[in-house]
């Protein structure tokens, strides 16, 4: 398991996840990227940044609701291949 | 599994992508940028389950408050593999970050840090965390912690020593067995100055063998809290009687440890009248043990199998 961060977060990118990740797992490039990404090898279910978003935009991947299912892939992808990952994210924005 | 959200759109989302992530160079994964940028340089067994642990940065310990935590990492298998703890160390005088860790017998960190050699290299993230004193508070601290909790709180009241003139402190400590009573030597170095420090160890299973010829506080901590503030002239309900210790100021109240703890000593103290914006807490997470029981693992809440 580990958490993702889920469609509120697009366009807002408030970063608090960012600052509270203990491991510093979360990451976006600025300027760039619409929402940030949660690195599941890196996530220890911490849970911080889940109470940390203002946008409630993060969750563990097993309580996403189906129409977010697809950012647990989104995230996973962007640490592989980003411009996926930012295509993902316009599809699901649209 | 489903589970329902409040403000979570209608099922049904759209395709992802026109094309699969990519494969081949252009589909290496980034890797996070971890450096082995510390050094252990002393392993302390104060139990036979808990270590102190002190880590030393190359780059020096650079700022930080008492209270916060850091992830400290070990590479296993071309990985880095890292759990935050609270640091220990007080701000003002650190050269190093001192760690309680207790050992998880199947955790994916903490038996490699057992057998570590000491000048390990190891890798250390940036402080982080609000479970800080609240800067210029004169009010009466109590501070409340289960097994490895009372980490930052050695750090606050290092921290709280040094001012000119500190706020009474009370700081109850819980564990199932004497032996995880860690640190009291730490909290008696402390009280020679001008800190005013009521120590109130308690032992939640006294008929343990382990616990044999103790004749201290028996009883979890959040039992115990209850009793304390009876005696520092606390009432349910909120009643004050500001001759008798704690004064009519109120107190600040800090928790941390096992979230179980946490949870009952909030409501404790709720119920004694302390307002919530001056209860500040920090859990830990909770392994579940052979027998099924829980106990605090020592790193922040949530921190899976350490």
């Amino acid at each position: 398991m580990a958490f993702v961060i889920a469609a509120p977060c697009i366009d807002h990118l408030d970063q608090a996840c960012v600052e509270v990740c203990p491991v510093d797992c979360i990451s976006h490039d600025p300027g760039v990227d619409r929402k940030a990404y949660i690195d599941p090898e890196g996530c220890i279910e911490c849970g911080a940044c889940e109470s940390a978003c203002p946008q409630g935009a993060i969750m563990l991947d097993v309580r996403l609701p189906a129409a977010w299912a697809n950012f647990t892939e989104i995230d996973r992808g962007w640490w592989i291949d980003p411009e996926w990952a930012r295509d993902a994210v316009d599809s699901q924005a649209a | 599994m489903v589970v329902e959200i409040a403000g979570a759109p209608p099922a049904g989302s759209p395709s992802l992508t026109r094309r699969p992530i990519a494969d081949g160079p252009r589909g290496m994964r980034r890797a996070p940028d971890l450096a082995d940028n510390a050094v252990l340089v002393a392993r302390e067994m104060l139990s036979p389950t808990v270590a102190r642990l002190v880590v030393r940065p190359d780059a020096g310990v650079g700022p930080f408050v008492a209270g916060q935590y850091l992830a400290l990492g070990v590479r296993i298998d071309d990985r880095v593999v890292q759990r935050p703890y609270s640091t220990a160390s007080d701000p003002a005088a650190a050269d190093s970050h001192e760690f309680l860790v207790r050992r998880v017998p199947d955790g994916a960190l903490t038996p490699r840090l057992w057998t570590l050699p000491v000048g390990a290299r190891v890798h250390l993230g940036p402080p982080k965390g609000t479970f800080t004193l609240v800067a210029g508070d004169r009010k009466p601290h109590l501070f409340v912690a289960t097994g490895t909790g009372i980490a930052p709180f050695l750090g606050m009241l290092r921290t709280l020593a040094r001012r000119p003139e500190p706020p009474r402190t009370i700081l109850l400590h819980g564990a199932a067995r004497v032996e995880d009573l860690v640190c009291g030597d730490d909290i008696a170095d402390l009280a020679p100055g001008g800190l005013s420090i009521t120590y109130v160890p308690t032992i939640s299973r006294p008929d343990d063998p382990a616990n044999r010829g103790w004749s201290g506080r028996t009883g979890r901590a959040e039992a115990v809290l209850a009793s304390v503030l009876r005696s520092a002239g606390l009432a349910p309900g909120g009643g004050l009687a500001p001759a008798r210790g704690l004064g009519p100021g109120g107190i600040s109240a800090y928790l941390c440890g096992n979230p179980g703890m946490v949870a009952a000593a909030e409501a404790v103290l709720l119920e004694h009248g302390i307002p919530a914006a001056d209860i500040h807490a920090e859990r830990y997470w909770t392994a579940p043990s052979a027998t099924g029981e829980s106990s605090a693992a020592g790193a922040i809440v949530g921190a899976g199998p350490a």
